[in-house]
């Protein structure tokens, strides 16, 4: 049910998990599939339950041999890795970095929802305008951010308001089209009630049509969420040399891996947080959607 | 003003288009000549006759091969890995409990992030780049392909084993993987889109061949037009891509195996 409404509201070009799954539903399928769930439930020594345990170990041990026996720089085993992560934490730079980055991604992200969401709704009840406005909406969003950065440059200069515009237009989009298809999905029958007990376009529209997309829009809402936390690297990486992505691109000058990969370790986290989290949202709404329909 | 909207709304799409775009890029020419700065905004003649000037003298094709090979090899590798290991991971739970964390922290990491990384460990060579495009494109594909593999039917696998179907193989072969291949498609037609972005990042961030750096080139200039210009091919190439291969998932949806009773 779920991949099928994602399915339906990305039917659109290159970027984002459509037709399927997506991280939060397999973390919340992992733990309970077939074998393990039906005879003997919570047995630890099993091996579908000690496996992921041993194989991160297994893993860590050969990262760990193998960076040390080759180029502890180069390859830097974990244990270089979670010492720079302590050192990085305790001088406070990577804590200040993961603010900027979060700062970023908030205002650029809350910017593009309010946008979105309006223009969205606009699309979504003005076929023609619609019609008229997507091959272009398309392009821009098939075009690879990172080779908007120089007109970004120019017009918006390398600090926080052209990190944000780079957030922003990459995220805007999947929220726009989103919208748009969940209005045109909006139940007919329950808008032709409203309007002949004479509901004015606001009223159906706050009434009727928006209640009634609200897991089109959640969908957009995770897409997009995936699409401004790329959004805030790649502005970080090719801007200005900020946040977790500025301290990944200022190490890799001096091939110091261990400080990048504690700070890709937390940019992955902050992503699973992120994107999981509204992936639960989604979920939530996705099911509620079943039940008014159904 | 309302009549001429109604007739407008009531003209045929390709007309509507057109005057549309008219309109669009007529009202862009016209900013750009009286007020903006050509740096910041050229008009679009400008960057029309910048786009046929670098395809006369042989910059944009020879960029464009450059970053057709590098997709098509990192695109191909994602391909060939994202359903092995896809079929591997969704059929054998030993694989799923000790693979999947990674590759679902992996998917959850912006690919741009790794990208310093991949270049300093596997060099500035195509190599590098080819990862980079290949880290892009796989995990749609896996992951879709686990997905299809987890939605096989568990009757129709019965259904074969009675037939004597026996070995993995077989079942493999004549129903996992068929009932499988609409979830690849939709993750193939994914991949190549994000493929296009981790060649456009590889490119742009080592600025040492293919459109990339072209545009990259451009832009340290600050020469807008020819900017523009450079960059027109990547959206063309990102929806004609996409739409090939959505054409390529539509012709393969009804191997879809429909679980609904």
């Amino acid at each position: 049910m779920d991949g099928q409404t994602t399915g339906q509201a990305t039917a659109r070009p290159p970027d984002e998990p459509s037709g399927a799954p997506d991280r939060a539903d397999r973390a919340a399928e992992t733990p309970s599939t077939a074998v393990a769930s039906k005879s003997d439930r919570g047995r630890w020594w099993r091996p579908e339950w000690y496996l992921p345990g041993l194989a991160a170990i297994v893993f860590l041990t050969a990262w760990e041999l193998f960076g040390r026996a080759t180029n502890p720089i180069l390859f830097s085993p974990p244990s270089r890795v979670a010492s720079a992560f302590a050192e990085l934490t305790a001088s406070g730079r990577l804590p200040t970095a993961l603010l900027t980055t979060l700062n970023t991604l908030t205002v650029g992200y809350l910017l593009s929802v309010v946008v979105g969401l309006a223009v969205g709704v606009l699309l979504g009840r003005q076929q023609v305008l619609a019609e008229l406005f997507e091959p272009y909406i398309d392009a821009v969003y098939a075009t690879p951010r990172v080779v908007l950065v120089p007109l970004v440059i120019l017009w918006f200069g390398v600090g926080y308001s052209g990190r944000l515009f780079l957030i922003w237009l990459g995220t805007v989009i999947p929220i726009i089209l989103n919208t748009a298809i969940g209005v045109r999905n909006s139940r007919p029958d329950l808008v032709e009630v409203a309007q002949s007990f004479g509901a004015s376009e606001r009223q159906l529209i706050r009434h009727v049509i928006i209640p009634g997309s609200i897991p089109y829009i959640v969908a957009g809402l995770r897409i997009a969420a995936g699409r401004a936390l790329v959004g805030v690297i790649v502005a970080e990486i090719f801007l200005d040399l900020t946040g977790l992505g500025g301290i990944i691109q200022t190490e890799s000058a001096y091939f110091r891996t261990a400080n990048m990969l504690a700070a890709v370790l937390l940019i992955a986290a902050l992503g699973a947080l992120f994107i999981g989290g509204l992936g639960i949202v989604e979920k939530r709404f996705s099911s509620w959607k079943q039940s008014t329909v159904v | 003003m309302g009549d001429a909207w109604t007739r407008f709304a009531h003209a045929r799409p390709w007309v509507r288009h057109l005057l549309f775009a008219v309109v669009l890029f007529g009202a862009w020419e016209v900013y750009a000549r009286i007020l903006a700065e050509p740096v910041l905004l050229p008009t679009p003649s400008a960057v029309a006759l910048a786009f046929g000037d670098i395809t006369v003298t042989g910059k944009l094709l020879p960029a464009l091969l450059e970053s057709m090979r590098l997709l098509v090899l990192g695109f191909l590798a994602a391909l060939v890995l994202g359903i092995v290991l896809g079929l591997l991971v969704g059929r054998y739970t030993i694989a799923d409990r000790t693979l999947s964390p990674y590759f679902n922290g992996l998917y959850a990491l912006p690919v741009v992030a790794l990208v310093p990384l991949v270049l300093v460990w596997f060099g500035f060579g195509l190599t590098g780049r080819v990862i980079v495009v290949f880290l892009a494109a796989f995990f749609p594909i896996l992951i879709n392909t686990y997905t299809g593999v987890r939605e096989t039917p568990s009757d129709l696998l019965e259904v074969a084993r009675s037939f004597g179907v026996d070995n993995e193989l077989g079942l493999l072969r004549r129903v996992v993987v068929p009932a499988t291949v609409p979830f690849m498609m939709a993750g193939v037609r994914l991949g190549i889109g994000r493929a296009v972005v981790g060649m456009a990042i590889a490119e742009v961030y080592l600025r040492l061949g293919g459109i990339g750096a072209l545009i990259a080139g451009y832009g340290a200039v600050f020469r807008t037009a020819y900017l523009m210009a450079a960059i027109l091919p990547l959206p063309l190439l990102g929806i004609g891509l996409t739409k090939l291969f959505a054409r390529f998932e539509r012709r393969f949806e009804y191997w879809r195996v429909s679980t609904a009773p």
